[in-house]
């Protein structure tokens, strides 16, 4: 998959998990720009699980705090 | 702290006195910290303008909010950044890019948390250091403000306190819920409450220093769990106490003595971390409280009520058995019961009835009402020879409770002495004891705590009255020449001195050792022998070698040069068979002492509070009774006569019970010179001297035995 259209997925599923208006920037901080708690990041890792249907390490996906990171870090595990 | 070219006071004062506060991390969700302080803030009538910031609320609390704390259109004085720990660096970031220079983080997930959090510390460290941002936190519970000018609760503690004169500061968030809870039944009420956790940047001493010019505050306490710079905070307190006249109370935690285990010689397995401050605290004039309960005691005692000028406590009750209990405890604590004077028994006399017991303590019997409490308090509270009353009260069917704590309001009033009530008992007396608390007078369960209050109150006014005393020149002092003998052990990696040298550094700094010389040989042992006259004490010298004994590497009582002689080829012989690694210097002779006192003294560089001076009864006592003071160098005349005497068998050396009076200036003079050698030479971990053979009064002291150890690495 393109990271392009990760990208676009992980955007996606952020504005639904955090119901965010308006565009999210690539670089926006889950929790200083879009305002995550710490069940919305736990809910966040599955959502992206089932938007991109893999299993993430869940302390290691926690540790992912802005969306690019993110994308990044399931583009790996599309990889494997 | 931050910005050197701003004084502490203003920036904390923008802490204390904000016009305009940022929340930064705010939510909407009740019950979650960064809500509450917005709401604490906002039901506490602060005098200013609140501003949360949240990333995606577009109010809080009826209040708008801000996305990042860069969109609020005008000028913020104070930050309270509820962000979790893993973004609060960011969140500064912006405070700095805003200009706001005074920041409390409450967060938590910092260096208590391990290494990654200890990096999360330091990096928001070096941002507030780059915006030149004073920053209490993080991993605290917040500052609270009582004074009605700006009435600030920027905290997650439940309710604001009353206002009052009390100063608190803790390094426990947790403890802090605790205290307000506990104060607010008592109506104990503060002019600051701080918790500042992790103390990344403001500490204890910047913020004991800020109250020490606070016109609100009149006692300061602080909760420590970890003292950084034990000098500063002794400096710091000795300041407030010699400068503002408030008295500074503590709690540390954390008495273990772990440490202890580990040292390498008597003193330093004597004065274990805990020794220390206790020690510390006294020389520094701090009273060291036991407990949150012991603290408040003490505190109110302290706020609420003038100093006492003397120990002379005159007590009033309605019952005899409490009367007793009551001096019981006053005496045990100290203090005496006041001797009155014929004119106030006189009006006692006259005043109360005739079966009413007129002495010391004075019981105004058990029918009395608040008239006859009110003659009885004011007549011994205006006797000359009191310095201070107690008024107890037990509750019985004619005792009108309320009407009597009103009176003792009213005596109060004058503030002329010191005046506490311990009205005993709990569901009846409860309404008088809550007058007695509005009206600020000390009051307490037990006689035994108010006398203890009393005694703090008054040795806090004894060490006010303290002066410290000249220096006292001890003997010859060739500091350098000691310095450099140090050095150049430390330089060949010697990690202890031979008793020769060790004797030698003290000699130096003025302390008076015994005549000896070093034999290098049979003969030669002979001769010093013959020049210092027998009987000798012959010990073998190496530095590898601490334990003497061990080795049979000590002949006492040697009566000849022939003996001196032998005993010098024994003690190599001994040493060759059972330390044969051993490089041998030599063997020391010295004369055999008889009679005299044997002490002990020694040096102990604590991590936090640097050298400390030991003083005990040395032989088998330091081992057997742990009789030992301490007190932290450098150690000025007058304190080393309290460390004399405030052994518990003090009385050894002074004459009790037909023992001959010992030489005890000698001895101070000995500890005075020791502490100068304590600061002089870092290159000392620990020293004992055991013995210090005292004799009789004017016939001196010697160091009969030394033993330094010398830092390493």
């Amino acid at each position: 998959m393109e990271r392009q259209e990760i990208m676009t997925r992980v955007k996606k599923v952020v504005s639904q998990v955090l119901k965010t208006n308006g565009e999210i920037r690539d670089d926006a901080n889950f929790i200083f720009d879009l305002g995550a708690d710490s069940v919305q990041s736990v809910m966040l890792v599955a959502a992206f699980e089932e938007e991109f249907g893999i299993d993430m390490e869940e302390d290691k996906a926690l540790h992912v705090q802005t969306v690019s990171d993110a994308a990044d870090f399931i583009a790996g595990y599309l990889k494997d | 702290m931050t910005e050197p070219n701003k004084s502490p006071r203003k920036i904390l004062d923008q802490i204390f006195y904000p016009q305009s506060i940022a929340v930064v991390g705010a939510t909407r969700v009740p019950g979650t910290v960064p809500y509450d302080i917005v709401l604490n803030i906002l039901n506490t009538d602060f005098q200013g303008i609140v501003y949360p910031v949240s990333p995606k609320e577009k109010f809080i609390a009826g209040v708008k909010a801000f996305r990042y704390v860069l969109d609020i259109p005008d000028p913020v004085d104070l930050a309270v950044i509820v962000f979790p720990s893993s973004v609060a660096h960011m969140a500064l970031e912006q405070c700095g890019q805003k200009g706001i220079k005074s920041v409390v983080i409450i967060s938590a997930g910092f260096k208590e948390v391990g290494e990654e959090g200890l990096q999360r510390e330091r990096r928001i460290k070096e941002i507030a250091d780059k915006y030149g941002i004073a920053l209490i936190g993080p991993n605290c519970l917040g500052v609270i403000n009582t004074d009605p000018a700006v009435k600030l609760n920027a905290s997650f503690a439940r309710k604001m306190p009353e206002e009052g004169s009390i100063g608190f500061l803790s390094q426990s968030g947790a403890l802090c819920t605790a205290v307000l809870d506990y104060a607010r039944a008592k109506h104990i009420g503060f002019s600051k409450f701080v918790s500042f956790g992790n103390k990344a940047d403001i500490n204890e001493i910047d913020l004991l220093n800020y109250l020490r010019d606070d016109p609100k505050t009149k006692v300061i306490l602080v909760y420590l769990e970890e003292i950084s710079d034990g000098r500063a905070l002794m400096e710091t307190a000795r300041n407030i106490i010699r400068t503002s006249g408030k008295p500074v109370l503590a709690i540390k935690s954390g008495r273990t003595a772990e440490g202890a285990s580990a040292a390498a010689s008597h003193t330093g397995s004597l004065a274990g971390s805990d020794e220390v401050v206790e020690a510390a605290f006294r020389q520094a004039g701090i009273l060291r409280s036991e407990n949150i309960e012991h603290m408040f005691n003490e505190a109110i005692a302290l706020a609420y009520q003038p100093l006492p000028r003397g120990n002379r406590v005159a007590i009033i009750t309605n019952a005899g058995g409490p009367g007793v209990l009551t001096t019981d405890a006053t005496v045990r604590e100290g203090l005496k019961l006041a001797a009155f004077s014929e004119e106030t028994t006189e009006l006692f006399k006259k005043s109360l009835p005739k079966t009413a017991n007129i002495k010391n303590p004075v019981d105004v019997i058990g029918d009395a009402r608040a008239d006859r409490y009110r003659i009885a308090i004011s007549q011994a509270i205006h006797d000359p020879g009191v310095d201070g009353v107690f008024v107890i009260l037990t509750p019985q069917s004619m005792t009108d409770i309320d009407s009597i704590a009103r009176e003792v309001c009213r005596v109060s009033e004058t503030k002329e002495k010191p005046l506490y009530a311990s009205f005993m008992g709990e569901a009846d007396v409860a309404a008088g004891i809550d007058i007695l608390q509005r009206n600020k007078i000390p009051h307490y369960i037990l006689p035994e705590s108010m006398a203890k209050a009393f005694a703090a109150a008054y040795r806090f006014a004894s060490y006010k009255e303290e002066r410290v005393s000249e220096h006292r020149e001890t003997g010859r002092l060739d500091a350098a020449g000691a310095r450099a003998l140090l050095d150049r052990a430390v330089q060949a990696g010697r990690k202890v001195l031979t008793e020769f040298d060790a004797v030698k550094v003290l000699e130096l700094y003025g302390l008076p050792v015994l005549r000896n010389g070093l034999a290098a040989s049979r003969e030669e042992a002979g001769r010093i022998a013959d020049r210092i006259g027998y009987p000798v004490v012959m010990k073998i010298m190496s530095d590898e070698i601490i334990h003497k004994f061990d080795v049979q590497g000590v002949v006492l009582n040697v009566q000849s040069r022939k003996g001196a002689m032998d005993a010098y080829d024994q003690m190599l012989s001994n040493a060759a068979r059972l330390r044969p690694d051993a490089h041998i210097d030599g063997v020391l002779v010295t004369p055999m002492l008889s009679g005299g006192e044997e002490l002990i003294l020694g040096i102990k560089r604590d991590p936090s509070f640097g050298p400390v001076i030991l003083f005990g009864l040395g032989g088998i006592f330091v081992e057997l009774y742990r009789d030992v003071t301490f007190c932290v160098a450098p150690v000025d005349p007058a304190k080393a006569g309290d460390m004399v005497r405030g052994i518990k068998a003090a009385g050894i050396l002074t004459g009790a019970r037909g023992r001959p009076l010992r030489d005890t200036r000698a001895v101070e003079a000995c500890i005075v010179s020791l502490s100068r050698l304590a600061v002089d030479c870092p290159q000392i971990s620990e020293l004992d001297i055991n013995p210090l053979i005292v004799l009789n009064e004017k016939e001196g002291c010697f160091v009969a035995d030394a033993k330094i150890m010398l830092q390493t690495g």
